[in-house]
């Protein structure tokens, strides 16, 4: 049996040793990566694959827009979607654009192989055969914490499209190592110069611990009530609505982000900031640490000017500890 | 389960009944399922009085079709939801319970709304987590009644309880930025009591405070609750007509002057009538800045005084510049 060619693209390296790791047994592949859209477009250009695996959420070109442009310019490939967004109509966009299959990540080697075989890509182990892996060097803390990010992002904001009924546009999260002045001003930059509400909520967990910040755009309160189809008339009834979407977002995230690693972890009560002061100010004077941990996330709404900006800041204490939680993810290869 | 199991499970149920946190299981019917000793302790009844019996018939405080949404919301997502006191005040009505140092007729809550699932994964459960948190809200409230307190203390003009001058001018100067934008029309009107210092020399400086307290009062009657009224110096007073174009505030201006010279001010027996010169000017894009306003109402006024007092006097755009 000739081997087949493999084409995987996902900008995480972390996310396609992870992919790579779950291939099964005993397949005949020629393996090559691509970690954007455009260069998955050149490489397939210059040569032919039987087999992609495409991420949806990239730089510089999406997953949508690379399965539209493979329509367009005559490239037929079979592909297989492995993605965070656990949102149904994701998987219904991905299959209209001409998708053979949809996987959510982190995949499960059990159901790769199932959906292998139901393709007819993958039979049965061959004996003298060695699945090709992957050598590209150890990953990044920062990397890695982005793809667990990506993922932990993908369920809350599936979540939250499920709560207001519309599709949740997911960002490439932003995760940095941040001076201790870098923060006030990526505060003032979500802010963006208009009135915000936040809302803050402490976590820990097996001594990983942070503070989550939500800042809610006063301009987008109503795009979001009327969603909810709730009148609104008070500002304690608009509180709680903030209330509300804060804990489906930032408990949404956390869980997902902790489950990664099988941890625990307990959510504070949210803390209202802001409402009318400028919130960088606030924050400006209690900042105690040197450098740290962010992760950035900006949701949009489809159709709609309404986005969240939230922000995880871990604690400096937290680092060795997450580093340790991610080197033992990644096994040995890490 | 093995003994020191057993005996670990009952620390823990002792533990959780007598910490000084209220839980509260229901099922997904809303009918209680549990309550530990804070619960029993503040509502009166045994857990084993209430178990089976509905929530809402046992604490009818409770807004049910908010209560609901919020349960519903938290079993289908699987996620924790919160209230906290600032937004609604407790969950449960529970009294003040310490006549000695307690304040407040009942007890503030943050709760947290836990889903419990069972071995099968599913949410059939509803653990509400209830925390006293009057303390934290009574001295947050205090703290802020403070700080509204000297906020308005270090915005007011003691004697006559309008803007002083340092936060009026504030004011100005946001009128001002905001007509760079808009350009909706502004208007100033600047005034003093004529012969001030006579009124003080011949009755004394309490014939002259309350004068000045009179005028203060006549200008608060008079103006809109969006004008911004100031005490500029000694009797000099300002107003600051947003949305006013020159005539709506010569007619203010007017009304101004001819209220304070038809009233009187009864001090020590004796009856003081007192007059105002006033100026006006119109915000326009020549202005570089909120002072150049101020001058120009100034020098209306100065006009005023000139002309013999008791008089408004518009500033007119064509003259020069002094």
């Amino acid at each position: 049996m000739d081997e087949l060619a493999v084409l995987v693209c996902d900008d995480s390296l972390m996310a396609r040793k992870q992919l790579i790791r779950a291939f099964p047994e005993g397949w005949p592949i020629s393996l090559r990566q691509a970690s954007n859209g455009l260069e998955c477009l050149k490489t397939l250009r210059a040569e032919p694959a039987d087999l992609l695996f495409l991420d949806l959420t990239m730089p510089e070109m999406d997953g949508y827009q690379v399965l539209e442009a493979l329509h367009r310019l005559n490239i037929d490939v079979p592909t297989i979607v492995v993605s965070g967004d656990v949102q149904d109509a994701a998987l219904d966009r991905v299959m209209a654009l001409g998708a053979l299959d949809f996987l959510h990540k982190p995949v499960d080697p059990e159901e790769l192989c199932a959906s292998l075989r139901r393709h007819g890509f993958y039979l049965k182990p061959q004996a003298s055969v060695l699945t090709p892996r992957l050598d590209g060097g150890p990953v990044s803390l920062r990397d890695a914490f982005r793809e667990l990010t990506n993922v932990a992002m993908g369920r809350a904001g599936a979540l939250l499209g499920r709560v207001l009924g519309v599709f949740v546009e997911l960002p490439v999260p932003n995760v940095n190592m941040l001076e201790a002045g870098e923060l006030h001003m990526a505060l003032a930059d979500a802010r963006n110069g208009q009135q915000v509400t936040a809302i803050c909520q402490g976590y820990i967990g097996e001594g990983i611990a942070g503070e989550a910040l939500l800042l809610f755009h006063d301009s987008d309160l109503n795009d979001i009530t009327g969603l909810l189809g709730r009148e609104v008339s008070s500002d304690e009834e608009r509180l709680e609505v903030l209330l509300d979407l804060a804990s489906i977002l930032i408990g949404a995230c956390l869980k997902g982000l902790f489950e990664q690693w099988s941890g625990q972890l307990a959510i504070g009560h949210p803390v209202l900031l802001g409402q009318g002061e400028a919130i960088e100010e606030l924050i400006r004077d209690s900042v105690r640490w040197k450098r740290t941990l962010a992760v950035e996330i900006s949701y949009s709404l489809e159709g709609l000017r309404t986005h969240f900006d939230l922000l995880l800041l871990f604690t400096e204490d937290s680092l060795p500890r997450l580093a340790e939680k991610i080197s033992y993810l990644m096994g040995d290869e890490a | 389960m093995k003994d020191v199991n057993l005996d670990e499970f009952h620390w823990l149920l002792e533990i959780v009944q007598s910490m000084d946190v209220g839980i509260i299981v229901i099922d997904r019917d809303y009918r209680v399922e549990v309550w530990n000793g804070f619960i029993e302790h503040h509502s009166g009844h045994k857990p084993s009085e209430v178990t089976g019996q509905s929530l809402f018939a046992l604490f009818p405080e409770i807004d049910r079709d908010w209560f609901v949404r919020k349960v519903e919301s938290v079993a289908l997502l699987g996620i924790p939801a919160f209230t906290i006191w600032e937004q609604r005040p407790y969950l449960l009505r529970f009294n003040g319970y310490q006549p000695l140092t307690g304040r407040e007729p009942y007890m503030y809550q943050n709760t947290t709304f836990l889903p419990l699932t069972d071995s099968h994964g599913v949410v059939a459960h509803i653990a509400l987590i209830i925390y006293d948190v009057t303390r934290v809200a009574v001295n947050s409230q205090q703290l802020r009644q403070a700080n509204g307190e000297l906020q308005r203390l270090s915005r007011t003009d003691r004697l006559t309880g309008l803007l002083n001058r340092g936060y009026w001018e504030e004011c100005l100067a946001i009128e001002f930025s905001r007509f760079q934008r808009y350009q909706h029309p502004v208007t100033l009107i600047i005034f003093d009591i004529d012969h001030f210092k006579r009124i003080n020399d011949t009755h004394g400086h309490q014939a002259g405070d309350a004068v000045i307290r009179q005028v203060a009062e006549i200008t608060r009657q008079q103006v809109r609750g969006t004008d911004v009224c100031g005490r500029y110096g000694g009797e000099e007073f300002v107003v600051l007509l947003p949305d006013t174009p020159a005539d709506g505030a010569l007619l203010l201006a007017e009304r101004l002057r001819r209220s304070v010279e038809q009233c009187v001010v009864e001090h020590g027996g004796v009856e003081i009538r007192f007059t105002i010169s006033l100026g006006v000017a119109a915000l326009t894009l020549d202005c570089g800045s909120h002072a150049a306003l101020i001058e120009q109402a100034d020098s209306a006024l100065y006009r005023s005084k000139e002309g013999g007092r008791n008089r408004c006097t518009l500033h007119d755009n064509s003259l020069p510049k002094h």
